[in-house]
């Protein structure tokens, strides 16, 4: 077997593309109910689709917050520590590279996924599970799985729209005047360190406090997860998104002794929608029904 | 939700929609937190979502000491709660007046406890600013409510749907909050019941005290918002961290007020489902 590049699909990948264009029978990952909605929307299954690729994320840009109780370059003991993001390209720590390898891990599995798309014929796909898996050794793998579908169309769209919303919310969307358009995504990894007066909050005399330096960093990692989430909305020329999925996880970290920082992750999936019927309201009507059950 | 699909030309017009997305293209963009089915509905309802909203606030919650053998409300701690609720609340709705919102919908209101220290907890609250198509209710008034904040409700879209169709609007989550310490059993009267069926009358008085505070609460924000009623209350009990005696109450709802005379809906169709779950 002669060694892959790392250019376009990998060879078996590749070959099962090969096989589906030659006409082979098409594979799907769509339930009963998820097909029959599709097909009255007007979209009918190709053939099943991925995207992967293992990552090894090696310097997660880590050097601690940059706080120093000699005033250093973030203030010292009177002053409050400041949140850094990932987006905030002047600061000299951070958590940007970090980010920037995640992104690229989702990005390429989901640029994987629509080359096979495109070459089965197929104008979308569906129902899309993109996952990070963390494996032995610190790599990673991203995976994009999903359902090629074909518009029953004389226009071609000129690429491939991607959503991981399932069949049967495509066929509302699309019978109500709205075209999903791109799976999309925000994520942001911010750091802060536990000041003293943070400490002074989360001690047990403290009483019932607001802890504010961790809403801060909280709140700003969550917006700048949003802002990214928005931005990559915006490059896609869609008209709005729906939100799938928001998450946050916290860890603390030492880089020194007697020095603690607190470090926030934040990551928004949804999909973009681009409405495409004329009128003002949606050509939809809503039938009020009691099942008998 | 259904529309002729040959008379909509679908998916001919979606392809060339498709077909034409320039990026940057959109002036102002969206973006909401429903699930699909709900984003439908509230369209269908005649708002349009603006934005994903949310408010956070990290708080320390302590303990408080009290006389371990006698029912009370342990109400430092019932400030605290509600304080820590308020606090993501109102930079919710925040949010949402910078957006120029008239009402948030969906909003979900939780409590996380953090891995970084065992007395912190995340109160969160996230929803969908929503503007109305008309910027007047059917009855002449805007749609904010009598502080000239937007509305919240933590009704799901289907409910919101289903409310707005029989005639109320929604002014705003309405919540009331009580921690309560339930006393100890004193030695003898644990020893005297041992072996009987019977009733605990200061465990039942406690609690029946607890959950009356927690609503009556609730009530009184619903007063205060001249509402008519309050819906969808759901009425949680947390034991949190503080050990089987200390409980919190908490009740909430969405308060509302009537927009027509008559609250009719369309008479729902029956149907007969081939599907059995």
């Amino acid at each position: 077997m002669a060694d892959w590049d790392g250019r376009g699909l990998p060879p078996v990948a590749a070959e099962r593309v090969r096989r589906a264009a030659a006409g082979g029978a098409w594979t799907s990952l769509l339930s009963a109910p998820a097909a029959a909605g599709l097909t009255d929307a007007g979209f009918d299954p190709v053939g099943e689709v991925m995207g992967s690729i293992v990552e090894r994320i090696g310097w997660q840009g880590y050097r601690g917050c940059g706080w120093s109780p000699f005033g250093g370059a973030y203030g010292g003991y009177g002053g409050t520590a400041p949140t850094i993001t990932s987006s905030d390209r002047a600061a000299f720590s951070g958590f940007a590279p970090y980010v920037a390898a995640l992104e690229h891990g989702y990005g390429t599995a989901m640029s994987r996924l629509v080359q096979e798309a495109a070459a089965i014929g197929a104008d979308g796909v569906v129902g899309i599970r993109l996952v990070q898996d963390r494996m032995e050794g610190g790599a990673r793998e991203f995976t994009a799985l999903g359902t090629g579908v074909r518009a029953r169309s004389g226009t071609r769209p000129s690429r491939v729209f991607t959503t991981a919303l399932p069949a049967t919310d495509v066929a509302k969307l699309v019978r109500a005047g709205w075209m999903p358009t791109d799976l999309v995504y925000g994520i942001s990894v911010a750091i802060r360190h536990v000041d003293w007066s943070t400490r002074q909050q989360m001690s047990w005399g403290a009483g019932n406090v607001e802890v504010t330096g961790h809403t801060e960093l909280v709140t700003r990692v969550r917006e700048d997860a949003r802002h990214r989430f928005t931005a990559h909305v915006r490059g896609t020329g869609a008209d709005g998104a729906i939100v799938d999925d928001m998450a946050l996880a916290t860890w603390e970290v030492e880089p020194a002794e007697n020095h603690r920082d607190l470090v926030a992750e934040s990551t928004v999936f949804g999909t973009a929608v681009a409405r495409f019927h004329s009128g003002r309201a949606a050509p939809s009507r809503t039938l009020t029904y009691l099942p008998l059950r | 939700m259904t529309a002729d699909p040959t008379e909509l030309r679908i998916p001919e017009d979606a392809m060339r929609r498709l077909a034409e997305m320039r990026p940057g293209q959109a002036t102002s963009l969206f973006t909401s937190d429903l699930s699909v089915n709900e984003f439908l509905l509230v369209r269908e309802a005649g708002f349009r979502p603006l934005g994903l909203v949310l408010g956070s606030s990290i708080y320390h919650v302590g303990f408080q000491m009290g006389r371990w053998n006698k029912n009370q409300e342990l109400t430092m701690l019932s400030q605290a709660m509600y304080h820590a609720r308020e606090l993501a609340m109102t930079r919710m709705e925040a949010e949402a007046d910078q957006l120029g919102a008239d009402g948030i919908v969906g909003v979900r209101l939780e409590i996380e406890f953090k891995e970084f220290g065992s007395d912190l907890a995340e109160f969160i609250a996230v929803g969908t600013a929503v503007k109305a198509d008309e910027p007047k209710t059917p009855d002449g008034y805007t749609w904010r409510n009598n502080k000239d904040q937007p509305f919240t409700s933590d009704l799901s879209g289907q409910d919101f749907w289903t409310l707005v169709q029989a005639g109320y609007a929604p002014l705003g989550m309405v919540m009331g909050s009580c921690v309560y310490h339930i006393a100890h059993q004193r030695f003898w009267q644990a020893m005297g019941n041992i072996g009987q069926n019977v009733e605990l009358p200061q465990f039942t008085e406690a609690l029946y005290d607890a959950r009356e505070l927690a609503m009556s609460r609730m009530q009184a924000e619903a007063e205060q918002l001249h509402a008519e009623g309050i819906v969808g209350v759901q009425l949680r009990s947390h034991g949190h961290r503080w050990g089987g005696h200390t409980t919190e109450f908490f009740a909430i709802g969405t308060a509302v007020r009537p927009l027509r005379a008559d609250h009719r809906i369309p008479t729902p169709q029956l149907v007969l489902p081939l599907s059995d779950s």
